[in-house]
Order: structure tokens, then sequence, then C-alpha cells
């Protein structure tokens, strides 16, 4: 199945654009234009597998992730009133951690060779896809300093986490996986209300103000 | 089938004028539509043509300071920038130079060309000479590494690096059936755009002293050897495309001596190019120069993908 791997290496490409980027709003079209690739899969696999409810959770993949969470976080971002919306200087340089996310890739690739559950084309296909998408929102989130982009991680983290549950288990019961977006939904909102308090209390969005505990 | 070899031969010299005569019009080509795009009326399409003939009569002047090596740089560029094209396949699978030598070659042509360069720009001893050498260096330095790792993904894949092998292999197997090859057209095409000095990497229009790269190296150069610079960079700029089209869209190149076979590789050939050449213009109206070290960003890019590929061609 080409089409399959094809799709497979545009869902890598839509990743890197998230470690690419340095703006607020770009990081937030990014994750959308993955999640849309990411619903695209999930209805590829449900044609090659047969199984009907995996269009229904390509629709909910695509209401709530590219739909309902973009909408909440550009919502959030109009509002804080952040002077400079851009990564500055995280921890990691934006070239270092472009060549880290490759080598995550890389990594990911060599880990699915590894296991010995690669029964299926989908298996062997997306596995290791969803094991870098996992490997690169986490490291998304210890390198950067700004939270916002600590919650884009978060999403990539748990964009591959759905995609490695999907492919393994060829998808939930239908009311698990109307939970899980339905928490994701509540967490981005609830990360979206600190984001908002924490702008307000500091006056930015660097997390390197949550280091000190103050007593007030 | 005594005499193919022959016609071989002709069809690859008739391929190498086809991309020497042709060069111009495509960089005239991308000034109209950038200019187009910009709101601009802009010059017509064969005016690239017109300035060279104009530079080629103009009287030149050499910098009694300077020596042999700004002299011969312009001439140097030129050949190499020629026999660089003598190995590539444009509308025809085969050239049939091939066998002296294979696509790190054409990069060494390239090599020697902008070695040149920089020691010219540095010859004059004007500070801006000098400046552009400098930047010049650090790029090429930069997305040398990013280019031979992207040409190996491509060699592995297609198996060999010899041009002629790329091409044809690619043109049996579409891209589509190896998924990996879109990381080294991802990185290919950030290269192309620094090799040919376009938009983010290098203003080719500018004259500001803060951000030209190219054009500071080749300020002090005047009447015949501007006109040769600046046709040994349009031909340069063919070249890559060229590789561009025929490595990665090489759908209709004429696989074998027909006719017909051959006015259509010539059609759809012009016609890729074209297109090419305006999607090019396109991304450069609507990107801003970067930042001169931020330019590692693009290239570090370009490294990854063509990392990725690589691991995509061992599984």
């Amino acid at each position: 199945m080409d089409l399959l791997q094809i799709s497979a290496v545009i869902l890598l490409i839509a990743t890197f654009g998230i470690v690419v980027r340095r703006g607020f709003s770009d990081w937030v079209h990014a994750y959308r234009y993955q999640t849309i690739i990411l619903a695209v899969i999930v209805s590829l696999i449900a044609t090659v597998t047969n199984i009907l409810e995996l269009y229904l959770v390509a629709a909910l993949t695509f209401g709530i992730k590219a739909i309902a969470i973009p909408k909440i976080l550009f919502y959030v971002t109009k509002k804080l009133d952040s002077p400079i919306k851009l990564e500055i200087n995280p921890y990691v340089t934006l070239r270092s951690s472009v060549i880290i996310s490759a080598l995550l890739v890389i990594m990911s690739y060599f880990i699915a060779l590894q296991l010995p559950i690669r029964s299926n084309e989908i298996v062997s296909v997306f596995l290791p896809v969803s094991f870098s998408l996992f490997f690169i929102g986490l490291f998304i989130i210890i390198s950067r300093r700004k939270a916002l982009s600590q919650i884009v991680g978060l999403l990539t983290l748990e964009n591959g986490l759905f995609l490695s549950a999907l492919v393994l288990t060829n998808g939930f019961a239908l009311t698990i996986e109307i939970g899980l977006m339905v928490d994701i939904l509540v967490s981005v909102v609830v990360s979206s209300i600190l984001l908002f308090r924490m702008s307000q209390t500091f006056d930015s969005v660097d997390i390197r103000n949550l280091e000190s505990l103050r007593d007030d | 089938m005594d005499n193919l070899p022959s016609l071989e031969h002709i069809l690859g010299i008739i391929q190498v004028i086809f991309i020497i005569a042709f060069s111009p019009l495509i960089v005239g080509l991308m000034r109209k539509i950038k200019a187009k795009s910009q709101k601009r009326v802009g010059f017509g399409i064969f005016q690239t043509y017109y300035d060279i003939l104009k530079l080629f009569r103009k009287e030149e002047m050499v910098s009694d300071q300077s020596s042999w090596i700004f002299r011969i740089t312009p001439w140097v560029n030129f050949v190499s920038a020629i026999s660089a094209g003598f190995f590539i396949p444009v509308f025809f699978v085969h050239s049939p130079f091939g066998v002296v030598g294979d696509v790190l070659l054409v990069v060494g042509f390239f090599g020697i060309g902008r070695f040149f360069m920089m020691l010219a720009g540095l010859d004059t001893g004007s500070s801006f000479g000098g400046l552009g050498s400098s930047r010049e260096m650090m790029i090429s330095m930069l997305i040398e590494p990013a280019l031979f790792m992207t040409l190996f993904v491509i060699a592995g894949f297609y198996g060999g690096t010899n041009i002629s092998t790329i091409v044809s292999s690619a043109h049996e197997t579409s891209f589509l059936a190896v998924p990996g090859i879109l990381f080294a057209l991802i990185a290919f095409f950030v290269l192309m755009m620094a090799e040919t000095g376009k938009l983010p990497f290098d203003n080719p229009s500018t004259h500001l002293e803060l951000t030209m790269i190219h054009e500071a190296m080749i300020l002090e150069y005047s009447g015949r050897s501007l006109a040769l610079i600046e046709w040994s960079n349009a031909i340069k700029q063919m070249i890559l495309f060229t590789l561009f089209i025929n490595i990665f869209i090489p759908w209709y190149i004429a696989e074998q001596i027909s006719f017909i076979g051959i006015i259509f590789g010539i059609i759809t050939f012009i016609l890729k190019v074209t297109v090419l050449g305006s999607l090019i213009a396109f991304i450069e109206t609507n990107v801003a120069k970067w930042r001169l070290f931020r330019i590692s960003d693009l290239v570090a890019m370009a490294i990854a993908s063509s990392m990725i590929g690589m691991i995509f061609f061992f599984l």
C-alpha cells in the first residue's frame, strides 16, 4: 500500500512544521494541518480495514482536534497581551531541534524494528510514525519556554498516542474514543485558562516564571 | 544500429545547446512573473538576452590592482557551468557523456565556479567583495553537506550516482512508489533555492550592502565579464531546475530515440520548467529575505529531511 506510506511521510513532514515554526499562531496552524492529515490517515485505515466506526473517529478527530482546539487556542492567543508572540530563545535552538527531531524519527524507526509486533502493513507503516510523533511532542515540551508551545507539544504527543493505539488495536470502542476526545478538549480548555492566568500574573507566558514559588 | 551512438552524441550536444540558449529565457520569465505578481509591469521575457548582448558590446573596465584571477574567473565560471551541462539529461534519458562523470562531478563543477568567484571577490580588495565572499563561503559550507546527503539519498533509491541511471529509473518507478524520495525532494528544493541565490537566502536584485551576497562579489565586473557571469548563473540555475525536474518529475521524458518522443519530451520539459520557474517566482514574492544567521535554520531543515530520507532507504 503506497498510499499508506505516502500519508505517513506527509504526516512526518507536517510534524516537522511544528518544530520549525517560531510564532504562536504558526504552531497552531501547523498543528491543525497535522491533525487534518491524521484524520485523513484514520479514514484511510478505515478504508483498508473496512471498519466503519473508524470513519466516525476520523470525523471526530477532524471536528474536535482540527477545528475546535485550534479555535480555542487562537481565541486565547488573541486575548493574551504578551508583548512578543515568538519563541525567542528556547532551551535548544531551532536548527538543532530540527536535527534532534530527525534523530528522534530515526530512533523511533529503529525501536519499531526491534518490536515483534509488525503484524500487518498498517502497523509496520504507522507505528514508527506514531512513535516519532510521541517523541517529537515530548521534545517540544522539554525544549521550549513558552507555555503555548508546550500545549502544542502535548497535543502532538497525544496525536502520536492516538495513532499508535489506533493502528495496534484497530480502534477502541467508540465510547472510549469519544471520551478521549472530550478529555483532550477539556484539557486544552483548562490549560488555556492556566495560560491566560499566567499571562495576567506574570505579563508573559514564559514557563521559567513558574519555577520560583512565592507566598502570596 | 551502427550510427546510433553518433545520433546519441548529437542529441547530447543539442541538449547542452538547449540549456545554454534557453537559460536566459527562464531568468527573464521568472523576473517577469515576479514583477507581475508584485503589480509591476516588468521587462519583457527576452530582456535577459538583450542585457547580455549589450554587455558584450560594452567596454570592460578592469582594476589595475587586480590579478589574473579576476580576469579568468568569468571564463572559469562559464566553462564550468557548460561542462556541468554536458552530464544533464534534459529531454532525452541518456546523456552520452554520462560515462565520464556523475552527479558528484556536476556538484564539483559548481564548486570550482564558486571557488573562483569567491577568489575574484577577494581579489580586487574592495570591502564589498570580501564581504560577499565571506558570506558566500558560509552559505556554501552549510549547503554542501546537505546537498551531498540529498544526492546520496537519491542515488541510493535510484541505484547509482550516474545521472542517466537516476533519471531512467526515476522514470520507470515514479516517486509515488518510493515515498522516501519525498524527503529528498524537500531537501533538494531548499538547496536549489540556496544554490541559485533565491529569496530567503539571497536577494538577487538588491544592491544594498547589508544584504547582498552574490551581487557583492561581482560588483567590480563590467562589460563582457559581467555578461559571462550573468549567463553562467542563468545556466547554473537551468541545470539545477533540469536536475530537479528530471529526478523528481521525469514523466514523459523521451526514452527511445524517436522523433515524436523527443518533440514530446521537449514540449513537456518546457512546460515543466515554466511551471517550476513560476512556482519559485511566487515563493520569492511571498517571502522576505531572512537574516543571514537564520539561513542555517533552513539548511538544518534540509539536512533533517535528507536524514529521514536516508532512514527510509535503509528500511
